[in-house]
């Protein structure tokens, strides 16, 4: 089998590589393209991102610190920040395929 | 009606929170009669038409949101005369699995000091592996569009309902939510409906208790995700409680409505 890329993305409250982690999603290719049941976690697999590095996973993606003017400065959307950190793993059987 | 209105605090954790949960609201042998009718559920009503004229009469669901315990909430919440916007029977089929699917019900929704409400009546008992309703409290100040959330798989302070039947969920319809799956061999309903105010809601709650200073503590609450945003959170809770208590000039603990309203010139007069 071969290794496939596995994402992790962290989605924080600050940019930090350090922050708290407040929300998070997995896309881990290597054990299915399929997300039909999704299994509650009540932590996230790492405590920050660091953490994770120091587990393999390679940051890709982090967020730029934000321009704020008066008008934007106080509104809330969606959550500001996030880092996407991404691993090879080995490709499985994704569950219910043959062999 | 007045003993079934939300009294200041509870009306405190609605702004804070988004939502407010009410065990043993609906009889239990209503709560039947209700899941029998849901599972013959129709299209939606006459969307925006009165609630009293459009909602149907005799029956179990009919009289289930005519009790004085709800028509209380729902005067708490949205006033008198709310209009009626939908409803839908949800039901999570026995061994049905849910991926990610967090969202925000409608379109996106900027309007201030406004509010609709959802009320969800779970009519049999829901248990955790039952997977109720999910709803991210606190987040009814994000404004995002539908789906788009649906890539926060996981969240902290996520709750969801687990509960006995009867139990009735009020949320403001921005809160963030999403459907959970279903681990068991009996289907999993919620019935909701929402409503929209017809009046600015202002001081439509028991307002006996609006002096109580637990009311600064419930709406500083921290529901996990908040994070180095808390403090801007505060402040649209503040904006909101304002309004629908009428105090124009309310704010708590450091002010931080202050720090961006005080000017000395206007100060110096």
């Amino acid at each position: 089998m071969s290794a496939v890329q596995d994402i992790l993305v962290f989605f924080q409250t600050t940019p930090a590589l350090d922050a708290q982690v407040v929300a998070w999603a997995r896309y881990e290719a290597s054990k299915g393209a399929n997300l039909s049941n999704l299994v509650e976690e009540s932590d996230p697999p790492y405590a920050n991102a660091m953490a994770a590095m120091r587990d393999g996973w390679q940051v890709i993606q982090m967020s730029e610190l934000k321009h704020r003017s008066p008008k934007e400065g106080y509104e809330l959307g969606p959550l500001p920040y996030q880092i996407v950190l991404s691993k090879f793993n080995e490709l499985q059987l994704e569950e219910g395929a043959s062999a | 009606m007045k003993e079934h209105l939300l009294n200041a605090k509870q009306m405190a954790q609605f702004v804070a929170s988004g939502y407010l949960k009410f065990e043993d609201m609906v009889p239990k042998d209503l709560c039947r009669a209700c899941l029998e009718e849901m599972r013959h559920n129709q299209g939606y009503l006459a969307v925006g038409t009165p609630f009293e004229e459009t909602w149907p009469k005799g029956t179990a669901l009919g009289d289930t949101f005519r009790l004085p315990q709800v028509q209380g909430l729902i005067h708490s919440l949205v006033g008198p005369d709310p209009l009626y916007d939908h409803h839908a029977a949800h039901l999570t089929k026995a061994e049905q699995t849910k991926g990610p699917n967090m969202h925000q019900d409608s379109v996106i929704d900027f309007r201030d000091h406004y509010f609709d409400i959802q009320l969800s009546l779970f009519p049999a008992d829901t248990t955790d592996e039952m997977g109720g309703t999910f709803l991210v409290p606190g987040t009814h100040f994000r404004n995002v569009r539908t789906g788009e959330i649906a890539i926060y798989h996981h969240i902290r302070g996520k709750i969801w309902a687990t509960c006995p039947a009867g139990t009735m969920y009020v949320w403001n319809t921005r809160v963030w939510h999403g459907a959970r799956s279903n681990y068991t061999s009996q289907d999993r309903f919620m019935y909701k409906l929402r409503l929209n105010p017809t009046q600015p809601q202002v001081c439509n709650f028991d307002t006996a208790d609006l002096a109580d200073p637990e009311i600064g503590r419930i709406l500083a609450t921290n529901h996990g995700w908040e994070g180095n945003e808390h403090r801007y959170e505060l402040m649209q809770r503040v904006r909101l409680w304002r309004f629908v208590s009428n105090q124009p000039d309310y704010d708590v603990g450091e002010r931080f409505m202050r720090r961006i309203e005080y000017q000395p010139g206007e100060a110096a007069g």
